[in-house]
């Protein structure tokens, strides 16, 4: 299988296709169906992928059901981003997909395929720390630490779109993830403190 | 005799948490982040009947499944006593496998064929109650206590001048940290290592030893990073014991990490708390009587004790009746400062009846009705200060009898916890000859900031900066420290730290003070320098007075001593609410928080914990519940979306003002502060809408049932 291969599904092309499956039960063949709607199967054995994370390219091989998160934190043990729901609510497992903050964890590792991946390694290092996990530390934004990658992305995330926010538009964005420990009243200072974040 | 400096350069002042780079980077490895060579995955098969019995397991077609190298029963049918086959909760682990990864493991699970015989279950507190229930517990579904009664109860209420009469509930809540249990164990011949996200390394150590039945000394714990715990992970748990089983029998490391839904089912929950509360008031505003009975429920065969009245005000006359009402559900555990904020919620809802009855104010009720002060007992005289920064003057008697929908109230409430230290603590100190220092102790740091006051506390005995200290915690290979549970961390580690590095402080001395030309009892340290304590000048750098060591580090033990902490804390917290009368939604605008704790070591990690503690405590009070299915028995809501945890944009402006104690040593914050948060905005919303929220959680609902109960007739 070529590892450029895009086998992103889009919502409408998935109705398409389930649409027509509902309808032609019995009348026409896999690959008919498949011919007629443009869309391919993979899987459900384990398929090759190419991801680009925080610009390194890696390829690796996964089943088309393993979402971002568990092939960045399982198979790239890359795991400064966590699994807390892992459904879509809390935001541990937040990383940036081209620029837009995602849930990780509810977006198939194939579907990220050909678009820029950042997670919370990729922002600042051990002797130069980005100005948001800067601005954390500072404030004691921070306690157990498990929802704290995921707020320094959709920190850097909105800071990176709009770089002096009013507290509305802070409390806005960050929402989308929740901690246990209640450092919420710190994120937001440290969110409105942070000063220097560039444009992505 | 070790004290506390009386002019410190560190303690008491706001260091930042030495692992906050580290976090924020996404550096920390938590047991969710280890991996080790060759690791497999386990996953559990979980009973979906909240009652049966299990009558077979087959683990065959799971064994033969792609990536699997272990599967293992859990409920153990060769057990002659049949008690043993029974789950009693939905989510009770019955078998489990391990495999090369995580999706094959959770196949494989699916492959277990079980066969149950279903039961009859208890889902709520009523059906348990219910005298023709099914026998669902062996010693029955109700335990009850023994009557507790002080003074003349009858007597008293027939005398009292004002008396209100309530029911009153909290609701089951569940800890829901945000890392799940679960851990990694990796098995070396007869030895085994765990990295566990727990509260207490030692005591994982000591229940992994029973369960597995070997001895201690064969078992590390480590725990470097946890992602929170709130009282549920300071036992040993059934997957903790699975997961070294299937490591065993795989012959390669498992981790086993608990999903969401497991970890709301099977770790833990703050039981219920239900109450009719008879209470009366004399002639004088005095509270003169409390008369109650109490039930709640823990889950299956576990208790719900709650304390009623909350001991803050003095009440004479009391009397109380407690069952402890079983079903199935999972047991719950201790949660953040266990039983007080139901007690406290309770107890300071009647406060605000009986006031509002007497057309008292509420706070000035509070403080006729108070112990004088005492430095742990200081309610008389944080309650005005609260009261002056929530702006009570401006509060209206019962009810906002502004126009419009939208409504504000005002309401407050007590606290006080224990605390203290564990004199079992030990610690150990090493000093390098390169001037280097570590010290060790087997405390671990649940996100309270305990490792950095491990290094405060050394770098201060020490007279060096924080980055010229080790502090290594997390380790079972490290001095025996109690579980983080309690609130008795800062009491149990910090004096242990500061009474082992006086002692190599003091050994130290012996080797340099030769050199100084003094005594070694006159020897001290201070601004990275060693020296004569009544002559600064007779002294040298803190390296060269290493250097004095020659080749041999020096490792030196201490051990906990009274004099450096105590026990008790108090505080108060105030609300401020408006409240939409007309779709019943609540907003809480400000939260007002007076709390002592003793010396503070961290003042930024301090009000972290009053932050957190109320955050919790909003949780508590207007969001979170779960939610059993009356019929199926099912959790209908195991998850973070339903669930309803607060969220950033639910947080008010949160005012946290610390009272410095030095003289009392440290004392414990991590529970005081999430105690009375729920009862303050229950009474602000009471006082908002003027009518009585007796039920937690204050949703939109429980709102709009109390107003529709108020125009039916009245609940005062």
């Amino acid at each position: 299988m070529a590892p450029n291969d895009d086998f992103s599904v889009s919502r409408r092309d998935f109705f398409k296709s389930a649409g027509v499956g509902g309808l032609a039960t019995g009348l026409l063949s896999q690959v008919e169906l498949r011919a007629q709607t443009g869309v391919r199967e993979v899987g459900p054995g384990a398929v090759q992928i190419q991801l680009t994370l925080n610009g390194q390219r890696h390829t690796l091989s996964v089943e088309p059901r393993v979402t971002l998160l568990d092939a960045v934190r399982t198979r790239l043990n890359m795991t400064g981003v966590k699994r807390v729901c892992d459904r879509g609510t809390c935001g541990a497992c937040t990383m940036m997909l081209d620029g837009r903050t995602v849930y990780a964890c509810s977006i198939l590792a194939i579907e990220a395929q050909g678009k820029a991946i950042r997670t919370v390694e990729s922002l600042g290092t051990e002797a130069a720390p980005h100005p948001v996990q800067e601005a954390f530390c500072e404030h004691d934004a921070l306690m157990c630490g498990f929802c704290t990658p995921g707020f320094v992305m959709a920190t850097t995330a909105l800071l990176e779109r709009t770089p002096t926010p009013t507290p509305d538009e802070a409390r806005h964005a960050l929402d989308g993830n929740i901690c246990r420990c209640g450092t919420y009243k710190k994120v937001l200072e440290a969110a409105l403190a942070t000063k220097g974040v560039r444009r992505g | 005799m070790a004290s506390w400096p009386t002019s410190p350069n560190l303690i008491g002042k706001p260091t930042r948490r030495i692992d906050g780079p580290l976090k924020s980077q996404g550096r920390a490895k938590y047991a969710y982040d280890i991996v080790r060579p060759g690791m497999l995955y386990g996953s559990v098969l979980r009973s979906p009947h909240p009652h049966a019995r299990v009558v077979a397991i087959d683990l065959a077609e799971a064994q033969r499944a792609p990536g699997v190298r272990a599967a293992i029963p859990v409920v153990d049918l060769s057990n002659p006593e049949p008690l043993t086959h029974k789950v009693l909760f939905q989510g009770q682990e019955v078998a489990a496998v391990a495999a090369d990864t995580e999706e094959q493991a959770i196949d494989a699970v699916r492959m277990i064929a079980i066969q149950y015989e279903v039961l009859p279950h208890l889902a709520t507190v009523e059906q348990g109650l219910r005298p023709e229930a099914p026998r669902v517990f062996p010693d029955g579904n109700v335990r009850e206590a023994n009557v507790l009664e002080e003074g003349t109860v009858d007597a008293a209420l027939a005398s009292a001048a004002h008396v209100v009469e309530g029911f009153y509930s909290t609701q089951v809540v569940t800890h829901t940290s945000l890392e799940t249990h679960g851990l990694v164990c990796e098995w070396d011949g007869d030895n085994v290592t765990a990295f566990c996200s727990t509260q207490a390394v030692h005591s994982m150590r000591d229940g992994l030893a029973r369960g597995l039945e070997i001895p201690q000394a064969n078992i590390r714990v480590i725990c470097e990073y946890m992602g929170g715990g709130f009282g549920s992970k300071l036992g040993t748990d059934n997957t903790d014991i699975i997961c070294a089983k299937l490591a065993k029998q795989a012959g390669r490391p498992v981790k086993l990490m608990l999903d969401r839904k497991e970890e709301h089912l099977a770790t833990g929950n703050r039981p219920s708390a239900y109450a009719r509360v008879k209470a009366g008031l004399d002639a004088g505003g005095k509270i003169a009587v409390w008369d109650c009975e109490t039930w709640g429920t823990g889950g299956a065969g576990s208790g719900a004790g709650f304390p009623l009245p909350y001991n803050v005000y003095e009440i004479p006359n009391r009397r109380r009746r407690h069952k402890d009402v079983y079903i199935n559900a999972g047991p719950q555990r201790a949660m953040r400062a266990p039983g007080h904020p139901q007690g406290c919620f309770i107890t300071e809802t009647v406060i605000d009846e009986l006031a509002d009855r007497a057309r008292l104010d509420p706070l000035e009720l509070r403080l006729r009705n108070l112990p004088a002060a005492a430095p742990d007992l200081m309610w008389i005289a944080y309650f005005p200060m609260g009261a002056e920064k929530i702006g009570w003057s401006r509060r209206h008697p019962f009810g906002d009898p502004t126009p419009g929908p939208i409504k504000r109230g005002l309401g407050c409430a007590a606290n006080r916890w224990g605390g203290g230290g564990s004199r079992r603590t030990q610690g150990q100190c090493e000093i390098f000859p390169d001037g280097g220092v570590i010290m060790r102790i087997g405390t671990q740091d649940i996100g309270t900031g305990t490792r950095t006051l491990v290094k405060i506390v050394t770098a201060e005995t020490f007279g060096l900066p924080l980055d010229a200290v080790t502090a290594e915690i997390g380790d079972t290979r490290y001095p025996f420290a109690p579980g983080s549970g309690g609130s008795v961390t800062v009491g149990s580690v910090t004096p242990t730290v500061r009474v082992t590095c006086e002692n190599a402080l003091a050994a130290l001395a012996e080797k340099v003070a030769p050199a100084l030309g003094v005594e070694p009892a006159n020897v001290t340290a201070s601004n990275g320098r060693v020296h004569a304590k009544d002559d600064p000048s007779k002294g040298m750098s803190w390296k060269d007075a290493c250097k004095q060591l020659g080749t041999a580090s020096i490792t030196v033990d201490g051990q906990w001593e009274q004099g450096l902490s105590s026990v008790g804390t108090s505080g108060v917290q105030f609300a401020d609410v408006e409240v939409d009368i007309e779709t019943g939604v609540t907003r809480v605008r400000k939260i007002v928080c007076v709390q002592d704790c003793g010396l503070i070591m961290d003042r930024l990690t301090a009000e972290s914990q009053c932050y957190g503690g109320i955050t919790m405590g909003i949780g508590f009070a207007m969001f979170e519940h779960r939610l059993l299915d009356r019929v199926t028995g099912q959790m209908v809501n195991p998850n973070m979306e339903f669930y309803g945890l607060p969220g950033l944009s639910d947080m008010p402006e949160i005012d946290v003002t610390l009272i410095d104690q030095p003289e009392r040593g440290v004392v414990g914050l991590g529970e005081p502060p999430t105690i009375s948060t729920a009862a303050a905005i229950a009474n602000a919303v009471s006082n908002a809408i003027g009518a009585r929220i007796r039920h937690l959680p204050v949703t939109p609902d429980n709102v709009l049932t109390a107003l529709e109960q108020q125009r039916a007739g009245g609940t005062l």
